[in-house]
């Protein structure tokens, strides 16, 4: 939504620095004019140091976090941890949809690997096509890397199936093995939300497509 | 089966409702808008999940609610069901969402649906509660449009399979997605050259689910011309035989097609409607444009029957349906007959109360007096007044 919420009239009264930020806070996903009032003046209240504390968490969010160069998860440098650790298996690539996917996988400490992250699947109903995730980015891994096995981990919801389907199809005449993650998953839900046993049997039951 | 007991607080007008209910009949009466239809509506709803009213979820709500503070107000709906298979508690929690988190969303309300005090998936408390709603408005089932008659047989197939109704769902969503495709190529907002491609999923899903939905479909019209046939029979006292034949936008079938045959002739139809579904920017193919055919002899009662007929063969549908129902669970569905008998002659309606007589039915009948009813019905049938959103025993 573009434009002021707020009449000039209203601006004057609330002064600007007010109004500007309900304004900043109304933006956030499922923050309505209501609560960004609510949260507007719990700031006013609060201790400066409460404000200057939370003015600089979010500049430190966009100065020194951004995504992986190479898989897209979270990272403070060009790559992220799990990226530029010896450690981790190089053959491997786990394929997710968001980042949160990652922390549930790590949770279970099951997975060796490396991941790659969608950043959304594929939903043509909410405009997402391939164009729209990282894609073509993954199928440039597997041509360039050692990759010898791809996971598929999208969710196991209808969306999730189809951006596994093309995934699949795009990376079987890369000639690698594509494997997905075992059923056992709730139908429809989240792998986000999936407890860690679930997940790392599903992980160690993965079959091949 | 039956439901032995119906719990209401801030349905529409009822503040609290506390009903204790046994089998065979029960008869609700009293003034129009008094809150008669809303208990039927109430025991629909614990068993579909959906109101067959009009309207939005919102508004299933009482419009005074207050809900319990901090928590914006809701309708709780709880019913005690005794079955062949054992006894169940199904609960639905209808809330209002909060003002601003509503705004600007389709979702106005959040349900809550339980079986056993156990929190389930909305898809899945269907089937344990089987009813049979019938009111006036359903002779559209004869003369209104195909969607009427998909819903006749989709709220049939989905209480008697479990199946059913999750394929339903996902046949649904897969249309949407994939008809949203469709609109972009239409409006010219994706190339065309990658089609091919990108439907092959969404292909492959609505033939899968779709091939489902037309098999059962298929099976249930074979099983329910045997059932409406020898009804509409005795409802007209003629010998003219009401069929049903499914009417498939992919193919003419059998009820011997089985599955597998049936998703090839979906995919091969699908393929050569391709062109068309990019030029019209919707699915063309596929259960969710089907119809069932519905004639008496030789004419399609929709259209060239006499209301009379008309009335007549929704009857035997909805006779059917409950027959069906009976034969397929081994149980006999609840029946919700709404302010129904003074639309229909004494002789239709004689047919109907021999239904409900049988001593394994429970119905719930409405009506704005006691007038209609002949007096061995009214001595059987436990009796209640119903006046602004309170019932009182009569
Ligand atoms: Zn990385």
């Amino acid at each position: 939504m573009v434009g002021s919420m707020h009449t000039a009239n209203e601006t004057q009264i609330l002064t600007e620095p007010v109004a500007r930020l309900i304004e900043e806070f109304s933006r956030l996903p499922g923050i309505g004019p209501k609560t960004a009032s609510r949260l507007t003046f719990f700031m006013l209240r609060a201790p400066d140091e409460a404000a200057r504390s939370l003015a600089e968490a979010l500049i430190a969010l966009k100065q020194q976090v951004h995504f992986c160069a190479r898989c897209y998860f979270i990272a403070q440098g060009e790559l992220c941890v799990v990226c530029t650790s010896p450690a981790r298996d190089q053959r491997l690539i786990c394929v997710v949809e968001e980042p949160l996917d990652v922390v549930a996988i790590e949770r279970t400490g099951v997975f060796r690997g490396l991941y790659h992250v969608l950043h959304g699947r594929i939903a043509p109903l909410e405009g997402m096509n391939r164009e729209d995730i990282y894609f073509d980015e993954l199928l440039d891994r597997v041509r360039t890397e050692p990759v010898e096995e791809v996971i598929l981990a999208t969710n196991p919801n209808l969306e999730g199936e189809a951006t596994a389907f093309h995934l699949q199809r795009a990376l079987a005449p890369l000639g690698v093995r594509i494997t997905r993650l075992a059923r056992g998953l709730p139908t429809g839900g989240d792998l986000e939300w999936a407890d860690p046993g679930t997940l790392s049997s599903a992980l160690e039951g993965r079959r091949e497509l | 089966m039956y439901v032995t007991h119906l719990n209401l607080r801030d349905f529409r007008n009822y503040e609290r409702l506390d009903l204790t209910l046994e089998p065979g009949a029960t008869l609700l009466y009293g003034p129009n808008a008094a809150g008669k239809t809303t208990v039927l509506e109430a025991i629909y709803f614990l068993a579909t999940t959906r109101s067959p009213r009009a309207g939005a979820d919102r508004e299933l709500v009482r419009f005074e609610a207050q809900g319990d503070i901090g928590v914006p107000p809701f309708a709780r709906l709880v019913c005690d069901v005794a079955r062949a298979e054992g006894r169940v508690r199904l609960e639905v929690v209808v809330q209002r969402r909060a003002e601003e988190e509503a705004s600007g969303s389709a979702v106005q309300t959040i349900k809550t649906v339980r079986v056993d005090r156990k929190a389930v998936r909305a898809l899945d408390l269907v089937g344990h509660l089987r009813v049979v709603l019938f009111t006036p408005a359903d002779v559209a089932l004869v003369t209104g449009a195909p969607a009427e008659r998909r819903r006749y047989l989709d709220v049939t197939l989905s209480q008697l399979e479990g199946r059913y109704v999750r394929t339903l769902a996902h046949y649904q969503k897969v249309v949407q997605q994939r008809n949203s495709l469709l609109r972009a190529w239409r409006e010219g907002r994706r190339p065309l050259r990658s089609a091919d491609d990108e439907l092959a999923f969404w292909d492959r899903e609505l033939a899968m689910a779709g091939a489902y939905i037309l098999h059962e479909r298929l099976r249930a019209v074979a099983d329910l011309n045997a059932l409406v046939g020898p009804i509409y029979g005795r409802v007209t006292s003629s010998d003219v035989a009401l069929m049903t034949r499914y009417q498939s936008s992919v193919a003419g079938f059998g009820p011997e097609a089985d599955t597998q045959a049936i998703e090839r002739a979906f995919l091969e139809h699908l393929a050569r409607q391709r062109d068309d579904e990019i030029g019209r920017g919707q699915t063309l193919v596929g259960p969710h444009r089907d119809d069932l055919l519905i004639s008496a002899g030789t004419i399609a009662i929709g259209t060239y029957g006499s209301r009379g007929q008309q009335r007549s063969a929704t009857l035997a549908l909805k006779l059917g349906e409950a027959e069906l129902m009976r034969a397929r669970a081994g149980d006999a569905p609840v029946l919700l007959l709404d302010d129904l008998l003074s639309e229909l002659d004494a002789e239709r309606r004689g047919h109907l109360l021999d239904v409900l007589e049988r001593p394994d039915q429970q119905t719930l009948v409405t009506a704005t007096g006691t007038e209609e009813f002949e007096a061995g019905f009214l001595r059987r049938a436990r009796r209640w007044r119903v006046e602004h959103g309170r019932l009182y025993p009569s």
